[in-house]
């Protein structure tokens, strides 16, 4: 008792000095962060509130108040790529998910221990977004594409399709696209917590007579809860993200069916010249993102005690 | 203990500045040729778009010539034509841009204020040589900041083949036959006629398209005052012939964002017929990427009510105004429009001159027939409707023509909701 009594000074006076010194060690990160995040992020939130444009040959950034974020209320192009963006992250994440957790299952199997199978699945993931967005484009070409090539030759349609010829169908077939390219990564985030799950409660399962959907039921898809959580927020962070591929396959087209929130927000910065309205489009990613990051920084960190 | 007496502190001290020393004087002794020479630094496409000599495959002797009598070291920045704008844009947004010649394609009234007025400054010997219309795409509020360098009009291009083939001798003339052309000509897998309606914005993009139409129509975009006129017969008419073509034309056209996707299905043998650039003359006759070399021909836009019509590529040199050596751009860019190197323009790149002189000359109507087509094309109306929002009133143009395209709203719906949005963004312009 007395020498606990003696170390809770000696232990607070470390705590003092380390509470002195740790700024110091954490200064260079703290600078770097605030040049690299900080100061764009002002500097967007600053311009949303200016009626910025290109006059007098420079940058004009008149103040405007909360004028852009008021326009966004009213602006029919606006919720009509909200729609677009809504409808492309819930498809995108559930399909992401989906398939990304069977993929896991499968490769989960003993039968599918060989490595080269991991590796295969990963490519889709690994190719450049752009190279990817260029392979697509050919394998949808309406006339030379693959797609119409396979599908006539199983007799599953009888001429070839237009499939980036109508506004629903064609954001439909982006989503197919960026489906193929995000499944990898979470499959592989889902076999990784398969592969933590302990074998003797499978084989517990098994004495107490479960049946394999009742032992995925009540054993795998509680042990992967967090995982789930974690690739359900990953995945609707990058589904608000995308761009690249609607920039080389459609450009927003058919009559602005693959709209989506990133692309009009550069649309509107940098083919209109608008920078104040696009950086307050930015600004509304940018926070449905950022909620997103502190809901998935948690989920990383389930067990930190609070109040730290 | 005895040190040698070059490496004590003091001498060390001493060696190292001498050497300093030395190493600042000497460069200024042997100075290298490059270091009188005056930088210059053009911002321009990727070839095959209309790039200068140096840059694209032309006059290559003779520009090296030019900077060398002129002391001058041109470098080019050159991006793929679809982020020309984009890049240029950032670039003046952020002050950083380091050009001091820049290609435009329309966009001068839009950043007019980050360029000189210095179109009035050419000899007039050579401003007498160039259409007078030509200038009206980079002239914004009374001043000329660029001077256009290739006649680029949009013309009909045909598969004299497939035509053959259908029982026509001729190009269609007017609307009616050219829908009727089209039909006949969709059959055996091929179209009558393709184009690329996936990109709303800007020239080459939907709605620059149904100006040609329009125009053809009898009507004409803005009123004297500013304000929108295309909701109007014209211009209801325009885009009811875009549809009427439809049906004879590759389904792919209302998907394909770039000329590019709709000149390679021409030049595959897929299509009949077009309205494109006069570079698609060189590509569709290269035997290496065509399978209609010597097939191909070309002919006027087919006349609406009015006649025929057409719309300006614009492509122009201009001289920012943060350039250091404006004169010396200037004399940059009368290279670029010397006789002899707009003739090695139009017969090694397909890109025609916009020199009238050199339009006329013999050797460049053989090399490209396309020449008097285009020359010919020049004698009706071919406005852009270039404005400072030039690309906003495209998009919201294109995407209401794309929907109607697309089966998705009437000429006539499309085209009132397309007003609507225009007069918008024109109240906005002030």
């Amino acid at each position: 008792m007395a020498e606990a009594t003696r170390a809770l000074p000696l232990g607070t006076g470390h705590r003092t000095r380390h509470a002195r010194v740790a700024p110091l060690f954490l200064a260079p990160a703290l600078i770097v962060l605030a040049l690299l995040l900080a100061y764009p992020v002002l500097y967007s939130i600053w311009l949303s509130l200016t009626d910025a444009s290109l006059s007098a040959g420079q940058l004009d950034t008149p103040f405007s108040g909360l004028d852009n974020y008021r326009q966004l209320i009213g602006d029919k192009s606006v919720s009509a790529a909200l729609l677009n963006t809504l409808y492309f992250t819930v498809v995108e994440v559930i399909g992401v998910v989906v398939l990304g957790l069977l993929t896991a299952l499968l490769l989960n199997h003993p039968m599918a221990s060989w490595s080269g199978f991991r590796v295969f699945l990963l490519l889709p993931w690994a190719i450049a977004p752009v190279a990817n967005a260029v392979l697509w484009k050919w394998i949808y070409h309406s006339n030379y594409g693959i797609l119409n090539s396979l599908l006539l030759q199983l007799g599953l349609i009888d001429q070839n399709v237009t499939w980036l010829g109508d506004p629903f169908r064609a954001l439909n077939m982006v989503l197919l696209v960026d489906i193929w390219k995000s499944t990898p990564f979470i499959a592989i985030l889902f076999l990784a917590a398969l592969q933590n799950i302990p074998k003797t409660l499978y084989r517990a399962a098994r004495v107490d007579g479960a049946s394999t959907f009742e032992a995925f039921r009540f054993i795998t898809l509680p042990s992967l809860n967090t995982a789930i959580a974690i690739a359900v927020i990953l995945q609707t962070i990058w589904s608000l993200r995308v761009f690249d591929l609607i920039f080389v396959l459609t450009k927003g087209g058919p009559a602005d069916g693959t709209v989506v929130m990133n692309f009009l927000a550069y649309r509107v910065t940098f083919n209109f010249l608008k920078f104040g309205y696009g950086a307050a489009l930015a600004n509304v990613i940018f926070l449905a993102s950022l909620l997103l990051s502190i809901i998935y920084v948690r989920l990383m960190n389930p067990g930190a005690p609070r109040g730290r | 203990m005895n040190r040698l007496p070059f490496l004590d502190r003091r001498s060390l001290i001493k060696t190292a500045a001498s050497g300093a020393a030395a190493a600042l004087v000497l460069p200024s002794l042997s100075r290298p040729s490059w270091a009188d020479e005056t930088a210059l630094s053009v911002f321009s496409p990727l070839p095959p778009d209309p790039a200068p000599p140096g840059a694209a495959k032309f006059s290559e002797e003779a520009f090296a010539a030019w900077q060398k009598a002129n002391s001058a070291k041109v470098t080019y920045d050159m991006v793929a034509w679809p982020q020309l704008h984009d890049k240029m844009a950032t670039a003046f947004a952020s002050g950083e841009h380091v050009w001091d010649v820049v290609y435009m394609s329309g966009w001068v009234p839009e950043l007019a204020k980050f360029l000189v007025p210095f179109a009035k400054n050419l000899p007039k010997e050579l401003i007498d040589d160039l259409p007078k219309s030509s200038f009206s795409t980079v002239t914004w509020d009374g001043q000329s900041s660029g001077v256009v360098f290739t006649l680029s009009l949009l013309t009909l291009f045909y598969n004299t083949e497939l035509l053959q083939k259908a029982g026509f001798t001729a190009p269609p003339k007017t609307w009616d036959e050219l829908k009727n052309v089209a039909k006949e000509c969709t059959r055996d897998g091929n179209y009558g006629w393709v184009l690329n309606y996936g990109d709303p914005a800007g020239i080459g993009g939907t709605a620059s398209y149904w100006m040609c139409f329009l125009q053809q129509a009898g009507g004409k975009l803005y009123n004297e005052d500013g304000s929108p006129a295309f909701n109007s017969d014209a211009g209801i008419l325009a885009l009811q012939m875009m549809m009427d073509l439809m049906p004879y034309s590759d389904p792919g056209s209302i998907s394909y964002v770039g000329i590019n996707d709709a000149t390679n299905v021409m030049t595959a043998g897929k299509a009949a017929m077009m309205m494109n650039w006069p570079f698609m003359w060189k590509p569709a006759n290269d035997p290496a990427s065509s399978k209609i070399v010597g097939k191909l021909a070309g002919a006027l836009l087919p006349a609406g009510p009015a006649g025929s019509a057409s719309i300006d590529g614009t492509d122009a040199w201009t001289i920012t105004k943060t350039s250091k050596n404006p004169e010396l751009a200037t004399k940059l860019i009368e290279f670029y429009l010397d006789k002899d190197v707009q003739k090695r323009q139009a017969i090694d790149t397909g890109w025609l001159p916009i020199r009238l002189s050199v339009l006329s000359d013999p050797d460049v109507q053989k090399a490209l027939p396309n020449a008097a087509v285009v020359l010919e094309q020049a004698n009706h109306p071919y406005d852009s409707y270039v404005t400072p929002d030039y690309n906003e009133v495209t998009v919201a143009l294109g995407t209401e023509i794309n929907k109607a395209l697309a089966g998705k709203s009437s000429a006539k719906d499309a085209i009132a909701e397309a007003a609507n949005l225009v007069a918008a963004i024109v109240k906005k312009r002030g």
